[in-house]
């Protein structure tokens, strides 16, 4: 009982630290400046905005 | 294609989009043995799962039915029922998925393979272990976590593994910047054992007494939801909605505040399973409140979607992948908000205990999360295999058989459960009347279990074919033909 209790504590306090620490961090590295960038960020020069990449099957599909 | 010299061997000279493909091969296919082991072992418990799912749905039309066969008693089937779609199904497609994203994400090959392929064996070990505790009813009676007490030890290391290698690759990443499906991921596979760990010491090894226990068993089951399964969820479809359109997403800002907002306020909701319980006000009042305050995450998403996708909804006639993600985002926001509303008193009331709960069940885990998991393998395992799923036809009927099912069941839930709820309520009307009343539409509930098993056994097929031998092979590794995209092949819906 009081070992779960104290697990649930430490639990809890690390978890949130280490949530406050993580926003902290991303905020001083500069996760949220560069929104723009950081969106475009899934694409590259090989599969590059405005190009989909996902389609039906042509072949063998009748 | 497997050896991590690849890119080394490239000339030099070769122009940068050559290059970018073939580092994106050579990830994906880092990845392969692992996703596909979980793909695989997740598809076999779906479909074992959804055959328990549809003979505890008959069996409450029919209570007689197989009722000489003790593990087939609705009290062992439906549980068992629940953790083989939640535990064997869904979290082995959420680790798969979230692997291929977290090795695509940081733009390192996966490391470790052996690491996560024992961990899926582990894995499947302990929901086997697990089945046959329940069947042979050895369950225990806390809802999400019936697997009897000497399954769950298995399941944890085995998971824990996975958020070990988590942290590896995020400390190993390439990308400089962390793109918003990383941060859902990462929380996630950190979530997720704290809160396994947190219930079943609570609950099991060191249990709490009374009504703490029905506390922390809500804590729990709300939390897999919104911890665990969103964040899996929506990292998937923030990053296949704009990477299949070719678009970025609409506000990358409202994406980070989406998630900063739903790790605030997620966490407080579990209390409101209880309302009208044995519990302090306060927990209760809280929990509603933070219900209420889902709105933002939920919207914040909602709005984003809708917005990339804006222009573009030709889309869903010739990408499987968006339209399955497409129509998981959309429930997302439908059972978000439900969610939302069954939680506020007045409307609690009529629907708890009812079938219309069962029913929002079913549009969260199916109609969200395992749409957008089956949108998810459509994009990823042809890259790992190297071919075409073998036919376009086929991929449709899936689609086709797991909406109208899903639509179709929760339609009949909701309603049903609704007609339940209010004879429940009325001090004139008998208990009976009240089941009466659900009848029909459990019936129907039956039937759209079958329609939906449709569909599983659909892609379970395509599965197996893309293992066995996979449609057209690809000129170049993963990459796959861009050019038109509007060809005819969009007439067939």
């Amino acid at each position: 009982m009081t070992a779960g209790i104290i697990l649930l504590v430490f639990g809890f306090v690390i978890l949130s630290g280490s949530a406050l620490l993580a926003i902290c961090w991303a905020a001083k590295s500069g996760q949220f400046s560069n929104i723009t960038e950081g969106a475009a960020s899934i694409f590259d020069q090989d599969e590059p905005v405005g190009v989909p990449t996902d389609r039906f099957p042509v072949k063998n599909s009748q | 294609m497997n050896s991590p010299s690849l890119l080394s061997t490239i000339n030099p000279a070769t122009e940068p989009d050559k290059l970018d493909s073939v580092e994106r091969a050579e990830i994906d296919a880092s990845t392969r043995g692992p996703v596909l082991l979980f793909f695989g072992t997740a598809i076999f418990w779906l479909l074992m799962g959804s055959l328990l799912g549809l003979i505890s749905a008959w069996k409450i039309t029919n209570p007689g039915l197989f009722d000489s066969i003790s593990w087939l008693t609705f009290g062992r089937l439906r549980p068992a029922h629940l953790n083989l779609v939640a535990y064997g199904w869904a979290v082995p497609a959420a680790i798969g998925v979230g692997l291929w994203l977290t090795a695509r994400l940081c733009r390192v090959p996966l490391l470790h393979a052996k690491l996560l392929i024992s961990s899926a064996i582990v894995w499947n070990l302990g929901i086997l272990v697990g089945l046959s505790g329940i069947l042979i009813g050895d369950g225990r009676s806390i809802e999400w976590l019936e697997f009897p007490a000497y399954a769950t030890p298995i399941l944890f290391i085995a998971y824990a593994c996975i958020s070990v290698w988590t942290i590896i690759m995020f400390r190993f990443r390439k990308s400089g910047h962390i793109y918003v499906s990383q941060w859902y991921l990462f929380a996630a596979f950190l979530w997720f054992p704290w809160l396994y760990a947190t219930a079943n010491i609570l609950l099991v090894w060191q249990p709490v007494q009374g009504p703490a226990q029905g506390a922390i068993n809500w804590w729990y089951a709300h939390n897999v939801l919104g911890l665990w399964f969103t964040p899996i969820g929506l990292a998937a479809a923030y990053y296949f909605i704009p990477k299949v359109i070719g678009r970025p997403i609409h506000s990358y800002y409202l994406s980070i505040l989406g998630f900063w907002s739903l790790a605030l306020f997620y966490s407080w909701n579990g209390m409101h399973h209880l309302i009208g319980g044995p519990f302090p006000a306060w927990m209760v009042s809280a929990s509603v409140v933070a219900s209420v305050m889902m709105f933002i995450p939920v919207i914040t998403t909602a709005i984003n979607h809708h917005m990339t996708m804006k222009g573009h909804f030709e889309a869903l006639n010739w990408s499987p992948t968006l339209r399955f993600i497409v129509f998981g985002a959309v429930s997302y926001t439908v059972v978000s908000l439900q969610g939302t509303f069954m939680a506020i008193p007045a409307l609690n009331s009529i629907t708890h205990f009812t079938d219309y709960t069962i029913g929002h069940a079913h549009l969260g885990l199916y109609a969200f999360f395992t749409m957008i998991m089956f949108g998810s393998m459509y994009y990823i395992v042809p890259r790992l295999v190297g071919g075409e799923w073998p036919c376009a036809n086929l991929i449709r009927w899936h689609f086709w058989l797991s909406a109208v099912g899903i639509i179709l069941m929760v339609g009949a839930l909701t309603l049903g459960g609704l007609l339940q709820g209010l004879a429940l309520y009325d001090v004139a009307s008998t208990f009976r009347s009240s089941i009466e009343f659900a009848t029909p539409f459990r019936v129907l509930r039956g039937i759209s279990g079958f329609i939906l098993m449709g569909g599983q056994l659909v892609f379970a097929y395509l599965f197996v074919q893309m293992l066995l031998k996979p449609g057209s092979q690809k000129k170049s590794p993963a990459h796959f033909d861009k050019s038109d995209n509007s060809s005819n092949d969009s007439v067939a819906i």
